[in-house]
């Protein structure tokens, strides 16, 4: 009777530590595939092709890339080759730029265009749909009407062919003009250069392709992209995006050399030179400083940093990492006391100097602390966005942060641009999170118990 | 004799001295560098507050604290505070309490717990601008998730960020997907409850949800004044996250106190008046920040 009751109660029990456990699991995987949406809809929308991203509801896979090719025919033209050259460029711009302008809808990743004389195939450029787009968006068609009186005034379509690459030889190319591909969009391409771009070549065949590898070129055009909005700064045209990586690896760097620097010598003398009370008032003075808040400093302080010249330049933007962070002392300092006097008693009566102390003896002890303190500054501060925005008036300054919000504000921005800079920036630092995920959850969960 | 004993006790005392001095040496850098980036600020911005601050020739004609009676009588002041205000209680009503939901039901997975701690710690390391740019397309008027939600369930398609009323829901909302730091903090206070309490506590059968009210919560009670602290400390100072939403907002909804501070001097370029709001700031914060580290010392003893 007596062990029956007792089931009984071991089995209700199980069951309410069942009915805990399902809510858990629900409730955590639903948490879970709540914050992945919006990174999965970040990196789907970086993919997608310019008129899908504007399709509603927004789908949440990208459409498959098609791959055009143009064939025109030149076997007519009697003209020079300079002018036969000429008349293979034009055409060739105004393909690219009327198709993928007229047929926006069709996701036409990539647009070729070959040019044929006699049986030979003299003349070959190739465009992805981002590039045209940047040349329509900021470059050489900035802010035109897609015409064909427009595409060809002037020279525009030779700098647009140099920019966009071409070959041409009269003896053939490397690339061989394609035979016999699917033509799902021969007619409506075929009308459409037929009424609003008529080429000089006859058209000859249009084929297209399934090519998915297109959706993640587009990367290399994103990344291309600051430098078509900022043509004036010259090492945003050098190195596009990367500037804006660079000058962030610039700032978190120093601050955590600095950091892990600054903090370990004020702790070392705090925990080992000082009486305790006059540790306790320095370590008070170290923590005020750093629970100033920047709202409420910031005004006075960019005064100060312009009347000293630090504005506009780089040691505005690493300046405020050159005193120690209160709260990394602590955490140091609570390290350095846990070393056993012992050690540093026998190195003293060996005749070290603090300098030795410091160097051979504490520092090599506190590699953990010191990891634990690099992860900190880099988590707490490579988010900082409104001191570098304050001081930073030349593009070339802008750190990540700054530089998103700018080409976020700037309208000519499309959207899936946008997604693939953000997918650029957090991808780096999603895949170190999950590779050193150990050592941050340690990090994070000792730092959290001391503060 | 005298002057012996007076040449030696110099002599100890030198020595004495020279160590007691060396300390003071290697610190004076830091803490200079402290003072100079950033106590002196404060001290800058209250004197700043005293003048009709002129940049050319400062710091331009002294006026005591009448930039503190201007603000007090601008509704525009009143009501970028009112506006911090709502933001901290949306964001103590709608996110304050999902890390602590998340880290508690983490607390009862086993094989989960490793991969979903990960994934909670990366909106802590996700930049502000990127969650910005991903948010804002969301809650597009024409193209974004949001209104093809609200159109779902029969709702009028909103305008969110362009919407006075809405905005600072739009700016808190991002909040409640949870995850972050404090995900993992709760964590290891849960797992720091001692496991005698746990095992007597489930023999005298409280068990599943009853032992994380009954237990679980009252023991961790610290961890989470501590959080709600830190949460309203950073709500106030909120900045960055609603000037990249809305840049201080239609009709300046969304304008807290930071960017208030920022208007005033980089749109009104009056310096006096952002000076004397950030000194007001300062007192509030530093208030909040005390009763905070009262709170730590009395836990402790």
């Amino acid at each position: 009777m007596k062990t029956i009751g007792k089931k009984r109660m071991k089995k209700k029990l199980g069951r309410s530590e069942q009915r805990l456990k399902i809510v858990a699991v629900v409730v955590s995987l639903i948490f879970a595939a709540l914050m992945l949406y919006p990174m999965v809809f970040a990196v789907s929308s970086s993919m997608k092709d310019n008129s899908k991203i504007y399709e509603v509801p927004p789908k949440l896979l990208p459409n498959a890339a098609n791959s055009l090719s143009v064939v025109l025919d030149y076997s007519d033209q009697k003209g020079s080759e300079e002018q036969l050259k000429n008349q293979m460029m034009q055409d060739s711009v105004l393909t690219m730029m009327g198709l993928s302008q007229k047929m926006s809808d069709d996701s036409i990743m990539e647009i070729k265009v070959y040019g044929t004389k006699d049986g030979e195939t003299v003349y070959y450029s190739r465009a992805h749909q981002m590039k045209l787009q940047m040349e329509k968006d900021y470059g050489i068609y900035k802010g035109t009407a897609i015409k064909k009186e427009v595409l060809l005034h002037d020279e525009r379509f030779i700098r647009a062919c140099d920019s966009i690459g071409y070959e041409f030889n009269l003896n053939g190319v490397s690339k061989k003009a394609p035979e016999g591909l699917g033509s799902k969009f021969e007619k409506k391409a075929e009308k459409i250069l037929e009424e609003k771009y008529q080429t000089t070549g006859t058209l000859v065949s249009v084929g297209d392709q399934v090519k998915n590898i297109l959706n993640l070129e587009s990367f290399k055009y994103y990344l291309k992209m600051p430098a078509y909005i900022y043509p004036e700064s010259a090492a945003i045209q050098k190195f596009g995006f990367m500037t804006f990586v660079f000058n962030s690896i610039i700032v978190i760097g120093f601050a955590m050399i600095s950091q892990v620097f600054l903090c370990s010598v004020c702790a070392f003398v705090i925990s080992r030179k000082l009486s305790k009370r006059a540790g306790k008032a320095v370590l008070l003075f170290f923590l005020g400083g750093m629970m100033v808040p920047f709202a409420s400093i910031m005004l006075p302080q960019l005064i100060m940093y312009k009347q000293m010249g630090a504005y506009n330049n780089y040691f505005a933007l690493l300046l405020p990492f050159l005193y120690p962070f209160g709260f990394y002392v602590y955490l140091y300092k609570g390290f350095f006391d846990q070393i056993p006097a012992s050690y540093f008693e026998a190195a003293e009566l060996d005749g070290a100097g603090s300098f030795y102390l410091y160097s051979k003896i504490c520092m090599p002890l506190s590699k953990p602390i010191i990891s634990l303190i690099a992860l900190q500054t880099f988590i707490g501060n490579w988010n900082d966005f409104f001191w570098a925005w304050l001081v930073t008036e030349d593009q070339k300054l802008w750190t990540l942060n700054v530089a998103l919000y700018n080409i976020s504000n700037n309208v000519a921005t499309k959207q899936n641009a946008l997604m693939g800079l953000a997918v650029v920036t957090i991808m780096p630092v999603i895949l170190l999170s999950i590779l050193f995920s150990k050592q941050l959850k340690q990090s994070i969960v000792a730092s959290g118990v001391k503060g | 004799m005298k002057k012996s004993s007076q040449k030696r006790g110099v002599k100890t005392s030198s020595y004495q001295f020279r160590k007691k001095i060396t300390p003071w040496c290697i610190l004076f850098f830091p803490m200079a560098f402290t003072v100079w980036l950033k106590y002196y600020p404060i001290v800058s911005a209250f004197f700043i507050s005293l003048f009709q601050y002129d940049p050319i020739n400062p710091p331009g004609k002294f006026v005591g604290f009448g930039n503190y009676i201007e603000i007090f009588h601008m509704q525009h002041y009143w009501d970028s505070w009112k506006n911090t205000f709502i933001l901290l209680a949306l964001q103590l009503c709608m996110c304050f309490l999902i890390p602590l939901i998340q880290a508690l039901l983490l607390n009862e997975l086993v094989r989960l717990q490793k991969c979903l701690t990960t994934l909670y710690i990366l909106p802590a390391l996700i930049p502000t601008s990127v969650n910005v740019i991903i948010w804002k397309w969301i809650w597009h008027p024409d193209y974004g998730v949001a209104n093809q939600i609200v159109k779902f369930f029969g709702g009028e398609a909103q305008t969110w960020l362009s919407d006075p009323n809405l905005v600072k829901f739009c700016i808190i909302f991002p909040g409640v997907l949870g995850g972050g730091l404090t995900v993992l903090l709760y964590l290891s206070a849960i797992q720091g409850v001692s496991m005698d309490i746990m095992e007597s506590a489930s023999l005298d059968g409280c068990t599943g949800f009853g032992r994380i009210i009954h237990i679980i919560l009252p023991n961790i009670s610290f961890m989470i004044f501590i959080q709600l602290i830190m949460c309203v400390i950073t709500t106030m100072q909120m900045l960055d996250i609603p000037y990249m939403y809305a840049s201080g907002g239609p009709s300046g909804a969304s304008t807290t106190q930071g960017i208030f501070i920022y208007n005033a001097f980089h749109q009104d370029l009056n310096y006096g008046k952002g000076s004397a709001a950030s000194v007001i700031l300062l007192f509030v914060i530093a208030a909040m920040t005390m009763i905070q580290m009262r709170f730590e010392k009395s836990e402790k003893e």
